[in-house]
């Protein structure tokens, strides 16, 4: 009988789900009101920390940034996790996923209520989500590729999610409910990303093969365009002008070139990267 | 210098800034920027911020069809022309 390589860890994380099984509706209690004299982002991951503009704003000032910062953070995640689970969906019991489709029930029901988490902050407090700005276009691909850039898209932009969430779920300056949802998240990511690491490398694996140089080529170019991509969200010119900056498109430019900011994505990118070289899905570094 | 002269040309500039590749004579109006990769699908979402920048309007993502990023043209005629006035294909 064949079994499939991660039959094991398939089943070892379905049982911690089921021990951990949360109600999202009680997992929360939602105030009222935000106390709007606290910090709702740690400060040091707000996308313009360190420029000349925000240190020129008062100690509001840059509290009430945060709060939009924080609001902008869940936004990518709901926008994020809304791919996800279109494409999990569309995978369950799919031939060559049926021995993790046991799994994908749990990824699919965690993500679910992330975006509960998050989709309620943002309404109640901000009253929007801020609109992704991505567009996909369809192209064609090499076997195995799809699912190859559909895994690790989501491997890497939960692993910059996840390092976000730690650190935010420890700021005691922080809002308890940023803090407690952070926590949450933080929670049941460790499992997804511990299942995407093995899924992502056992399909590259399987397929890299079969692929031509050019194929390895170009997904290596994707790959490292992505994180750019991604980092860039983070950058948001919408959040600069509701705080009341000025420029807000300058700004942005402005504070994502900064060697701090580019320093703070090596940092919080490195293991990604790391895993990447090490599977050999990377040859090199991508300039961030 | 007219208003659809001015956006074709900052178009024009963005374009070739983000590829840093191709000379400006291989680029008109009509080349296929998605097509030929002289931009990629993954900078298209830099490409709605400038457009938003430059015309003012935000751009609401969900309305749009690819189509409108083929050329520097498609690119005027969906967000910059007169007749486009939120910037949203219809």
């Amino acid at each position: 009988m064949h079994h499939h390589p991660l039959e094991a860890t398939v089943e070892r994380l379905c049982a911690v789900s089921q021990a951990k099984y949360a109600n999202p509706y009680t997992a929360i209690d939602w105030p009222a009101q935000l106390d709007g004299d606290q910090w709702c982002m740690s400060p040091e991951l707000i996308s313009i920390f360190g420029t000349e503009a925000y240190m020129h704003l008062s100690a509001a000032e840059q509290r009430r940034l945060s709060f939009y910062e924080v609001v902008n953070f869940f936004s990518l995640n709901i926008h994020g996790e809304r791919a996800l689970v279109e494409g999990l969906a569309r995978r369950l019991y799919r031939k060559g996923h049926r021995a993790i489709s046991p799994y994908l029930h749990h990824f699919l029901d965690e993500e679910n209520k992330h975006m509960t988490y998050f989709g309620g902050f943002c309404m109640r407090y901000a009253g929007k989500i801020y609109p992704d700005k991505k567009l996909a276009f369809p192209r064609t691909y090499a076997p195995g590729e799809e699912d190859l850039l559909f895994f690790i898209k989501i491997l890497l932009f939960e692993k910059i999610v996840d390092a976000y969430n730690v650190h935010m779920s420890k700021d005691m300056q922080l809002v308890p409910l940023v803090r407690r949802i952070n926590l949450l998240h933080h929670l049941d990511e460790a499992r997804h990303l511990a299942f995407g690491h093995l899924l992502v490398q056992q399909i590259f694996q399987e397929y890299r093969q079969q692929w031509s140089d050019d194929t390895l080529h170009a997904l290596r170019d994707y790959l490292s365009n992505y994180l750019v991509a991604t980092w860039n969200e983070y950058f948001n010119p919408e959040v600069y002008r509701d705080a009341g900056l000025d420029d807000p498109y300058g700004l942005k430019e402005h504070a994502f070139q900064q060697p701090g900011a580019r320093a703070h994505r090596r940092e919080v990118t490195a293991s990604c990267i790391r895993y990447l070289l090490a599977t050999g899905i990377l040859s090199e570094e991508p300039a961030l | 210098m007219n208003l659809e002269h001015n956006s074709r040309v900052q178009l024009r500039h963005w374009v070739l800034a983000k590829n840093g590749k191709i000379r400006p004579e291989e680029l008109d109006d009509h080349t296929p920027i998605l097509e030929q990769r002289i931009i990629t699908s993954l900078q298209v979402m830099d490409l709605i911020l400038f457009l938003e920048q430059l015309t003012g309007k935000p751009i609401e993502v969900e309305m749009l069809q690819p189509g409108a990023f083929r050329s520097i043209e498609t690119l005027y005629q969906h967000f910059c022309a007169a007749e486009a006035p939120n910037g949203y294909q219809h």
